[in-house]
């Protein structure tokens, strides 16, 4: 897969457009302790067939920012700005219906409780049906149903006729989850954006699932933007990542920059946090700031070990290029600072990293 | 979902009663016992003893030889078995529903918050409050409404009712029209019975049927509907087929069989109504228990070992208090309109001033003296209307869930 | 398992609670004096009889000197076969009598249903779905105005406002109007009116607390990162679920109003149905035509119950047939 779309010709191809573009993104919501804003200008783009993974603690905006993408967030109190090009047309300018023709189309969706996200009173039939009917309304009954039953079959449902009829409360948590994959791949989306669907899940069928949505990916040639705060699925199935931490990018790159040399202090502290790395037991110390009162400068400085003046003051600072398209928001990389400071410990690391597995074939 | 919450109201208060596991009583009960023993001797002292034209107090002066004490301070009530019961439920409420809030500050607070957000709430408590106070010192201060047809038709004060409809005006007459007075300030009936007083009266009818009825529905209820949903199997078949057989009688018209063949007064109006009142009380606790039973968590809990009694008492029950609530609400303004509707019929209980009794008083002068049913028909609608507003704040502030978030992780 | 038996199950179910109702009433009776009984020995104290021997009279032509068994099962016999016996007051047979109200009370009775059940579900969820807007405030209020005040004293208001002083609506119902005629329309818009008020309110009330609780669900979500529009949201995601809970709080609240209200209803327009007919035998101490009207409202209740149960348990399919 990453071999399919290596890093270096993607920017050769400079001329044909990535499948995703989101730029200065900005979520806020409009609540009674003032606004709150969860994503704060953020940029990213998904290249046909990529995996690309959002990663960050729980209330980084990482969800905000990829259900901002087909207007998925209530608007109001939810109210998105910046640029967000699909398939060479501008979502952000799009009507509700047709962000609506777009959405569980060629952008579909996938959560992470699947004990919640159907609806208990109909078949999960009805439902894949549903997703189908949406957007083609020339199909018939028979075709919709033989197409929802060829993916059931497909996202490894046994029996999947005669468990057509069955409703959720009637599968397991596992099996919930490969339902909602069918009905969000029964589309044949161009990007499917998958919200934490691990995490609810048991450990030994969490890896089955990736390994299907991993499978799947090929077969289908789809885009995946996947939100996870667990960098144990990133390893197994990410082209590249994105750190976001208070609705700010601190970090990106592909998957072996992110892991071989992190070089934001708040990525390399995520990374501590993976068993078997580093020592950090217990996660990071501090918490998140209040997303309605965003610290000025680095929004991590206050948790940083690191953090200088400069951290405190000014707003985050730029991306700066390390290598290729890794890059890093800190101010350790810019103009005069000595950036070996905040630099990983290179050697050792990687020798420890193996314990993460890498299935990226 | 912030499921976690650890001031939820119904949460901590059960914990708080659950606290006492048998072994060691609760404060509440011992309270409860202090209080309630006496009430309950005095009930059935009033009920074997006391003859039916004595009065209790006098009586019991006689007995204790304390007569003359007795009548220095007043104790010659004849309070009637209903009046000792509504004591029994006052008692109750104050120690098994206000203690509690005295006894969790910061639970009350946080529940108080979240319920002056609701303004007609807040009014509605008020009105009820009124009522209640009311209801239960009015009597001690207003005398019964007594016929005095030389009075009847009187307006209220600051209205006017031409004069033909009045014998004797109370007030001034000008331009043929006969003014009310402050003697009468929400005028009379045909009868020439105070509007002002029987409204009062029946303020504590109101209130009786409230507490009373309320008390006896939810104890059967709330047990019932636990019990049969977490028994299942054969006891649950039964419990709900009884249920069923219970739900099935339209209660009004049972009552009227009742009365048509025995004649009934306000007790058996409140037996009646409470004792086939509770069926939907128990299904919707037992379907809402059910589906409560049916969620991740209890059947973690019970996976991980705990005792049936537990899971219902700690789980289900207050999972479940906040629909019995609002069940509840809707209950209480049924059994006043099914009184409400018996007195206007003029077959309640004549004994006792209710405000339907003063509605039906009035419905052949609605055209020249309307405030004989404006008055108490309103002052019932607001308090049916001020039941159904707390419920509904109730149900909100007990219930987080229903609280709308925004977005966010 | 299986539906059909369920439902069967349940059929015969309701018989049997129709059974044990008829019982109990029959006990009621058999151990209250008899009217008739006592009127006849009033009749020939003053007639200067016998008040003994009358008694025994009255009570072998009405065959009180049966054993109690014996009289029970002519009881039964007579309710099952629909022999309910001759009214004294009306001068017709009981289930004629019946009939005829039967007749007046589906009149209004039908049109109130089916508005309740159109209206409530849509203007409840409707509500949720703007929660604490002004359409909401609107709504919550006008649910509330029409649970709290009671039905018959808005009835009295409205026929004294719109019928005496403003005369926009009769005063006086008039059986001689054919029923599918403007006329009717026009004289049983009030009553329709107070009822459909009285009713609405908790079924609006329900359907928005029970769908706040769905509009927010993670379903939703999946549903409208499908691609489902709002307006299909509400209408499949939301107002399915929200049927469940629904379906017993407007079956029930139905009935609760048919077997109260409408009798009230019914006295305060003089509309001559159900309610004024049970009235009348309870005021006229028409015995038979009290018990007959007693057993109607029953049966009615038994098969209320009976739909509430069905609709419930095939609404939500969660609840295997086994389960209840």
């Amino acid at each position: 897969m990453t071999e399919s779309i290596p890093t270096d010709s993607a920017q050769a191809e400079d001329s044909t457009e990535p499948l995703l573009t989101v730029e200065g993104l900005r979520t806020k919501f409009a609540t009674d302790a003032g606004s709150l804003v969860a994503v704060d200008g953020v940029d990213f783009t998904v290249e046909k067939g990529e995996t690309v993974c959002i990663v960050g603690e729980s209330g980084s905006g990482k969800t905000v920012a990829t259900e901002s993408i087909t207007g998925l967030i209530d608007q109001p109190p939810g109210m998105i700005e910046g640029k967000i090009r699909f398939n060479g047309h501008s979502l952000t300018s799009m009507t509700e219906s047709e962000l609506r023709s777009v959405r569980g189309n060629e952008i579909t969706h996938i959560f992470q409780n699947p004990q919640e996200a159907m609806n208990h009173c109909y078949t999960v039939g009805w439902q894949i049906v549903e997703a189908i009917k949406i957007h083609d309304e020339d199909v018939t009954d028979a075709e919709a149903k033989a197409r929802a039953v060829d993916m059931l079959d497909r996202v490894g449902i046994d029996n999947a006729s005669s468990r057509f009829t069955d409703y959720p409360h009637e599968f397991s948590g596992g099996q919930k989850q490969r339902i909602m994959i069918a009905m969000a791949l029964v589309t044949d989306p161009d990007l499917l954006i998958a919200d934490e669907p691990t995490t609810a899940l048991d450990v030994t069928v969490q890896g089955q699932i990736l390994q299907l949505l991993n499978d799947l990916q090929d077969e289908f040639e789809m885009g995946i933007l996947l939100v996870t705060h667990d960098l144990g699925v990133v390893a197994q199935i990410a082209d590249r990542i994105v750190v976001m931490y208070a609705g700010k990018v601190m970090e990106r790159g592909s998957v072996f920059d992110i892991f071989d040399t992190p070089s934001h202090p708040y990525t390399q502290q995520l990374l501590d946090c993976l068993p078997g790395r580093g020592s950090a037991v217990g996660g990071i110390p501090g918490k998140l700031p209040d997303p309605t009162n965003h610290p000025d400068g680095c929004r991590f400085a206050p948790r940083c070990a690191h953090a200088v003046d400069a951290c405190k003051t000014g707003s985050q600072p730029e991306e700066i290029t390390i290598e290729g398209d890794h890059s890093v928001s800190c101010v350790y990389y810019t103009a005069g600072y000595d950036r070996s400071v905040v630099e990983p410990p290179s050697s050792e690391s990687t020798g420890k990293k193996t314990e993460v597995e890498y299935s990226d074939d | 979902m912030a499921t976690e919450r650890p001031d939820r109201f119904d949460q901590i208060d059960w914990d708080e009663i659950a606290g006492s596991t048998g072994r060691e009583l609760s404060v509440n009960l011992k309270l409860m016992l202090l209080t309630g023993t006496p009430v309950v001797l005095l009930g059935l002292y009033d009920h074997f003893v006391v003859g039916a034209r004595e009065a209790t107090f006098e009586r019991l002066g006689e007995d204790l030889g304390l007569a003359s004490q007795f009548e220095a301070i007043g104790l010659t009530f004849d309070p009637s078995s209903l009046d000792i019961l509504f004591v029994f439920t006052l008692f109750l409420f104050l120690w098994f529903v206000l203690l509690p809030l005295y006894q969790n500050p910061r639970m009350t607070r946080y529940y108080w918050k979240e319920f002056k957000r609701n303004r007609p709430a807040v009014v509605s408590l008020l009105w009820l409050g009124l009522i209640f106070i009311g209801g239960v010192i009015g009597p001690f201060f207003i005398s019964m409404p007594e016929q005095n047809l030389i009075a009847a038709y009187q307006p209220p004060v600051f209205g006017s009712v031409d004069q033909v409809h009045v014998s004797q005006c109370m007030g001034s007459i000008e331009n043929g029209r006969c003014h009310g007075t402050w003697e009468y300030p929400l005028g009379t009936n045909r009868g020439g019975e105070d509007v002002f007083a029987a409204v009062v009266h029946g303020m504590t009818v109101t209130m009786q049927i409230a507490f009373i009825t309320t008390t006896i529905v939810a104890a059967i209820g709330i047990t019932f509907g636990t019990v049969s949903a977490y028994a299942g199997g054969w006891a649950d078949e039964i419990m709900m087929r009884f249920t069923d057989i219970i739900l099935s009688f339209p209660t009004l018209l049972f009552f009227l069989l009742i009365l048509y063949i025995y004649g009934a007064g306000l007790g058996m109006f409140i037996l009646v109504f409470a004792a086939f009142g509770w069926g939907g009380t128990a299904r919707y606790v037992r379907s809402k228990a059910l589906s409560v039973s049916e969620e991740e968590f209890v059947k973690a809990t019970r996976i991980s070992g705990a005792g049936t009694y537990r899971i219902v008492r700690r789980h289900i029950v207050p999972n479940t208090a906040s629909s019995v609530i609002t069940q509840l609400t809707l209950i209480i303004p049924g059994f006043l309109l099914a009184e409400a509707q018996l007195a206007y019929l003029g077959i309640g209980d004549t004994a006792v001033p209710t405000w339907g009794q003063l509605i039906s008083s009035g419905r052949n002068a609605i055209d020249f003296a309307p405030w004989i049913v404006l008055v108490p028909g309103t002052v019932l609608f607001f308090t049916i209307l001020a039941f159904n507003f707390l419920g509904d704040a109730l149900l909100d502030a007990l219930n987080p869930k229903a609280e709308s978030e925004a977005g966010g992780e | 398992m299986g539906l059909t038996r369920y439902v069967i199950a349940r059929a015969g179910w309701a018989a049997f609670v129709s059974f044990t109702i008829v019982t109990i009433t029959f006990l009621l009776l058999a151990f209250a004096p008899n009217p008739s009984v006592s009127e006849a020995a009033t009749q020939a104290a003053l007639q200067g009889g016998d008040p003994a021997q009358a008694v025994e009279q009255e009570r072998q032509l009405r065959g009180l000197d049966q054993p109690l068994h014996v009289r029970y099962l002519d009881f039964l016999e007579g309710v099952y076969t629909l022999d309910w016996g001759w009214s004294q007051n009306r001068q017709q047979p009981v289930t004629a009598a019946l009939w005829e109200g039967i007749y007046y009370t589906a009149q209004y009775s039908i049109p109130w249903t089916v508005l309740t059940l159109l209206i409530g579900p849509i203007v409840g969820v409707y509500s949720a779905a703007n929660m604490y807007s002004w359409r909401d405030h609107l709504a919550t209020g006008f649910a509330f105005f029409g649970w709290a005040i009671p039905n018959f004293f808005f009835g009295i208001v409205l026929l004294v406002i719109f019928g005496v002083y403003l005369q926009w609506f009769p005063i006086q119902y008039s059986t001689s109007v054919p029923v599918f005629s403007l006329a009717n329309v026009h004289q049983l818009f009030l009553p329709v009116f107070v009822l459909v008020t009285g009713s609405i309110g908790s079924v609006m009330r329900v359907s928005r607390n029970e769908s706040a609780e769905f509009q927010n669900a993670e379903f939703m979500k999946t549903a409208k990162a499908k691609g489902v529009s709002v307006y299909r949201a509400y209408a499949y995601h939301v107002m399915r679920p929200t049927m469940v809970p629904l379906s017993t709080t407007i079956v029930s609240q139905l009935l609760v109003i048919f077997l109260g209200s409408s009798l009230l209803v019914e006295i305060v327009f003089g509309i001559p149905g159900l309610g004024r007919i049970t009235f009348d035998a309870l005021i006229n101490q028409d015995t038979n035509l009290v018990l007959g009207s007693t057993l109607l409202f029953t049966f009615i209740a038994v098969v209320g119950n009976l739909i509430e149960d069905l609709v419930f348990t095939v609404l939500d399919p969660r609840i295997s047939y086994d389960d209840r």
